[in-house]
């Protein structure tokens, strides 16, 4: 397929008023030098004549070359507008095809550069996930050998509490590791939709039961379910990390002896996973901007601010919308809403 | 109670080690794969924890290569990767249960502990606080004092103090204590539950209840 040309564009928008242009002054010329001059003062006002008029034609051209360029500039203005229209996270080539010849090599650069961004971005992610993958295992060995010790010393307060700051330590640790991990799996523009398979929302919820309940206890927080059979289109392990981010917040920004409540039902436009906490609230302002990354609303409840931007990128790769809602009292109901149907599914489950 | 543990990382082969001896297990522990493949095709083994990613054969060959000899040994994986591929193909290799490093050791107790449930004989004591029951000959005892319990009663209680310390739904209840086919009300789980309650009250156990989901059967705080 042979491509546009600005030059050729520009040739045929010009060649025409510039040959009309100038065989009008040529024949003008011609045509005055024909009248006999009979006095300095006509030949003064032939010349002026003259002057005039090629200013006007002149003109008349600048106002042509002036359009010609527009037009011929448009794709530049097209492209421009493409990229500024795009979102942060998007690394995608531009299309090659459609653009003018002397942009041709432009946009070649542009995507060759693109590229090896996505590249660099994606040897980030795969760097990522490959140091916290590799730190699991010692984690492992440091938390099991903690855990050995703590019943070990069950009897003697001093170390006890010893042990116990260093559990509690190492869990953060653990935690940090595991959202970097759900942070580079959850990226946007790693994302393949290929992934998505029909999950139980209930079930993945149930999966993790005993850690919520165990995550409760320990601020006496009243933890309750209502877990109705909920199919949605998404990866498993994505849609744990999103369930495990929200309900911790949960459970985080919650007093303690207050409630929180988890639930997966069928909405009318297709599954929803719902948190309620007993938390302070947020206000609308704050509700756009928690989802950014190291957002945090209360520095005093520890943190790394990541967990909400994890939540809005997984809804991202699965097409889900994320409400924020005041609670029915006090607190906040995060609410995903995932998109309906499921190709060649039911869409409930028997009870 | 045999079980081999195969992981090459020393520490935390370490401390699953103490931690499984603390639970009155005996466990042989290897470093590599080819030396679990050779213990297990000469020793009688109850139970296999298998790390994944190790050096020689990994575990998916260590457990393809005793599946292939025929052994239904229960087996739980460790891994550090959580990969839907690798769980899937672990699964499919005959793998009985997966767990993610790092894990609460708690938990990987409660897990060997099902897999060794469902291949070995149960014990025939059980306790947890003042409780005892005796699956042989189906008594139950608090602080040395006989109980009366329905044949139902006791069902969910042995399915509970089985599960100590988990969380189990209703429908788990009522899975474990009916045959197939049998049908239970979740309104009926209550009512059993309720009447246990009353019988084991003040003896420093619980049944606790986990809002909208099931039961927890724990020791109450001192």
């Amino acid at each position: 397929m042979s491509k546009p040309s600005i030059r050729i564009g520009l040739l045929k928008w010009l060649l025409v008023p510039l040959l009309v242009v100038n065989l009008a002054g040529a024949g003008l010329a011609y045509w005055l030098a024909w009248i006999p001059a009979r006095t300095a003062f006509d030949q003064t006002r032939i010349l002026m004549g003259l002057v005039w008029l090629e200013a006007g034609l002149a003109l008349l051209l600048a106002v042509v070359v002036w359009l010609a360029l527009g037009r011929g500039l448009l794709p530049l203005k097209k492209m421009t507008a493409d990229l500024e229209a795009r979102s942060d996270d998007d690394l995608s080539a531009l299309d090659e095809q459609h653009v003018p010849l002397e942009l041709s090599p432009v946009v070649q650069a542009i995507n060759r550069l693109l590229d090896k961004v996505q590249q660099d971005a994606k040897a980030q992610q795969n760097f990522l996930a490959n140091v916290a993958h590799q730190l699991r295992t010692p984690l492992a060995g440091f938390r099991t050998q903690l855990e050995w010790l703590l019943q070990k010393h069950a009897g003697e307060p001093e170390s006890a509490h010893s042990i116990a700051l260093m559990t509690s330590s190492t869990e953060r640790m653990i935690r940090q590791t595991n959202q970097l991990l759900a942070l580079a799996r959850a990226e946007p523009a790693k994302f393949e939709k290929e992934r998505l398979r029909v999950v139980e929302l209930n079930r993945l919820v149930e999966e993790s039961i005993q850690h919520f309940v165990e995550q409760a206890d320990r601020k006496n927080i009243d933890i309750g379910f209502n877990l109705q059979p909920t199919r949605v289109m998404g990866d498993h392990f994505l849609l744990r990390d999103l369930i495990d981010n929200l309900v911790d917040n949960a459970i985080r920004y919650s007093p303690s002896n207050s409630k929180v409540t988890v639930s997966t039902l069928h909405g009318k436009d297709g599954g929803i996973f719902s948190v309620e906490d007993s938390g302070p609230g947020i206000t609308p302002s704050e509700q756009e901007l928690i989802f950014n990354r190291f957002r945090r609303l209360d520095d005093s409840v520890a943190g790394n601010g990541l967990g909400l931007a994890i939540v809005r990128d997984i809804a991202k790769d699965h097409g889900a919308r994320i409400s924020v809602e005041s609670g029915v009292s006090a607190g906040t109901i995060f609410s995903v809403h995932f998109p309906f149907p499921i190709l060649g599914m039911p869409s409930k489950l028997p009870a | 109670m045999h079980i081999l543990l195969v992981e090459d990382d020393s520490v935390l082969a370490d401390g699953i080690l103490r931690i499984f001896k603390g639970h009155g297990m005996v466990v042989d522990v290897v470093k590599n794969g080819n030396d679990a493949d050779a213990l297990l095709q000469r020793t009688e083994i109850s139970a296999v924890v298998l790390d994944i990613g190790l050096p020689g054969i990994d575990g998916f060959e260590v457990i393809r290569r005793l599946r292939a000899r025929g052994s239904q040994v229960p087996v739980l994986l460790l891994t550090a990767r959580d990969s839907v591929q690798d769980r899937v193909y672990g699964l499919e290799l005959g793998a009985d249960d997966y767990l993610v490093k790092p894990f609460a050791t708690q938990e990987l107790v409660a897990r060997v502990r099902a897999l060794l449930r469902r291949s070995a004989p149960q014990p025939l004591e059980m306790h947890l606080g003042g409780l005892s029951l005796n699956t042989s000959s189906r008594r139950a005892k608090i602080n040395g004092k006989a109980i009366d319990l329905s044949v139902r009663e006791w069902a969910v209680l042995e399915y509970l103090l089985q599960q100590a310390s988990r969380v189990v739904s209703r429908q788990q209840i009522i899975d474990a204590i009916l045959p197939w086919g049998a049908e239970l009300t979740l309104n009926a789980v209550e009512v059993y539950i309720s009447r246990i309650r009353l019988k084991i009250a003040d003896t420093g156990i619980e049944i606790r209840t986990i809002r909208g989901f099931g039961y927890m059967l724990e020791k109450t705080e001192p």
